[in-house]
């Protein structure tokens, strides 16, 4: 197996850095605002497509929980901010943390459970989650309507620019490295036939809860990330969104292919943004077809059939 | 020491009994499991796995009673089964396939493996480009990497041509020299008569037979029940 961090395999990782390093140069150089701010947004997305490949990608445990985890990551640094004032590397840091522990414990029920069963229980348990939150916030009278006005990551947006694409790169450095061990063996394994890894000596579960748990810790610091770039958490990042375009974008990407996910991120939120310029809110719709019709025909990945 | 001792082991399906009883020792290096098709074989060979959670009886391992031990722990515990349908890890190389396995039960070395089952040419290539024969010895080569004490093997040369058939019994006589114990579930009796050294026969369930090879020709009840009275197996 390859530890290294060259060869093949790797190529494919540094082909994608180096298009976020490309991009990041010709934003600085173009210097439309509204560039730098769609690939900040789109590299958020990639965050979470990231976590959702790494995860679900990789061990064809098909996760629609993402959203409330991206809640988690959000409302926990709102409530932080305005309760502790603590600074924003804190928020990010703490909005981890909590979002490891909330998938540890969604993992733990989730995972015994494999296929349809396993996907309606990421759904419903989230969907719990989420409604118990609101209710919690309300019972302690706070404000279930969201945090307005929250600090940013850095007062210029080419920092936050930068500090995104930094914060990308290690994730997906590490996740890439991750699936290059034996511990991501065993995932890939888990990908091709789980029983057959079991029959042989290797329980899975282990494995799988540390995968979920840590994916799902990824996807909120994403969503703290997204609160702390537009300064608002509110119920609306507990949405639709924050499942769609990642699967889009790890679907698109190559399923389990980790470094897929950034070309095609940025390529998928360009195209959407530029689209809702013409058709509005259509595009969500149209971005959602599009991800039913790539799971149908295009299972492991669009990248991958091609190949 | 006997290394598998199973007492009255029974197993149904919506009611039909898929074994009956059986009860059987393995007393020595390798053993054949036969019987006609729908006699059990393969329900009892998953039973003594962990596959398949038997409804009464006594699965002792290696003097650990394991009847209700979870299929990974048999295997840290020595005792693994390959699958009569193929189950490789198709998006991985061969390599990659027993490089899984390389932690369970102390592992064993990969060269070493790939190069008793004869796949030493293949470690780079994708088990999804494997012939059908090379993807039987890989089904062996992955339980060889947990280190087994004893293997567990359904038709381990179902569905090869004669060529490859030999090529799989010369690795697994290797592996018996060897000191790996080996129970072998399987239809082609004429190629591993010669290298198992007792036979336990099983019919609707029950075992009807346990002795030598010799000894099975001469079995009034063997004849009858599996081979119709005739015998067509050259022993």
């Amino acid at each position: 197996m390859n530890y290294r961090f060259e060869g093949k395999k790797w190529s494919r990782l540094w082909i994608s850095i180096s298009v976020l390093i490309i991009l990041l140069v010709i934003s600085y150089v173009v210097n439309m605002p509204y560039f730098t701010f769609s690939l900040i947004f789109a590299l958020i997305l990639v965050i979470l497509a990231l976590s959702w490949d790494f995860s679900s990608g990789v061990t064809g445990y098909v996760n629609f929980g993402l959203p409330f985890f991206v809640g988690v990551g959000a409302f926990s640094s709102g409530y932080l901010y305005y309760t502790y004032k603590l600074p924003v590397p804190f928020l990010l840091f703490i909005s981890f943390l909590l979002g490891i522990t909330s998938g540890f414990l969604f993992s733990i029920p989730t995972l015994r459970v494999r296929g349809p069963f396993f996907t309606l229980l990421s759904l419903l348990l989230p969907l719990l989650g989420t409604d118990f939150i609101l209710a919690f916030w309300t019972v302690l009278g706070l404000p279930t309507i969201g945090y307005y006005n929250l600090p940013t990551l850095s007062g210029s947006l080419d920092y936050v620019l930068l500090i995104v694409t930094a914060i990308t790169a290690v994730i997906s450095f590490v996740l890439y490295w991750i699936t290059q061990t034996h511990f991501g063996l065993v995932l890939r394994g888990i990908g091709d036939d789980e029983d057959a890894i079991i029959s042989n000596g290797l329980n899975t579960f282990p494995y799988k809860l540390v995968t979920f748990s840590l994916a799902m810790g990824i996807v909120s610091l994403g969503g703290a990330i997204y609160a702390l770039f537009t300064s608002y958490a509110g119920v609306d990042t507990f949405g639709f969104t924050f499942l769609m375009y990642p699967m889009l974008i790890a679907i698109l990407g190559g399923r389990g292919s980790i470094a897929g996910s950034l070309p095609a991120g940025i390529i998928i939120v360009l195209l959407s943004q530029y689209l809702s310029l013409y058709i509005g809110s259509l595009t969500l719709i149209i971005f959602s077809i599009l991800a039913i019709l790539l799971l149908l025909f295009f299972p492991k990945g669009l990248m991958r059939s091609i190949q | 020491m006997t290394i598998l001792v199973v007492e009255g082991l029974s197993k149904s399906w919506g009611g039909n009994k898929a074994i009956d009883g059986m009860t059987f020792s393995l007393e020595k290096d390798a053993m054949a499991l036969i019987g006609p098709n729908g006699a059990g074989k393969t329900t009892l060979l998953s039973s003594i796995a962990g596959i398949t959670l038997p409804d009464q009886g006594r699965i002792i391992f290696d003097g650990i009673d394991i009847t209700k031990t979870k299929i990974w722990k048999r295997v840290g515990l020595g005792l693994v089964k390959t699958f009569q349908v193929v189950r490789p890890f198709v998006s991985l190389t061969v390599r990659e396939n027993l490089e899984l396995f390389s932690r369970v039960h102390g592992g064993s070395d990969i060269d070493s493996v790939l190069e008793v089952m004869g796949l030493s040419q293949f470690g780079n290539k994708k088990a999804r480009e494997l012939s059908h024969g090379n993807l039987k010895r890989l089904e062996v080569a992955k339980a060889l990497m947990t280190n087994p004490k004893l293997l567990l093997l359904d038709e381990p040369i179902g569905g090869l041509s004669n060529n490859e058939a030999v090529g799989v019994i010369d690795a697994l006589s290797s592996l018996k020299k060897k000191g790996t114990k080996m129970i072998i579930v399987e239809h082609r009796l004429s190629e591993i008569f010669p290298f198992v050294d007792s036979v336990v026969v099983m019919d609707k369930g029950k075992k009807i037979f346990q002795g030598t090879t010799t000894e099975l020709f001469d079995d009034e009840k063997v004849r009858e029940a599996y081979m119709g009275g005739e015998t067509n197996v050259d022993s």
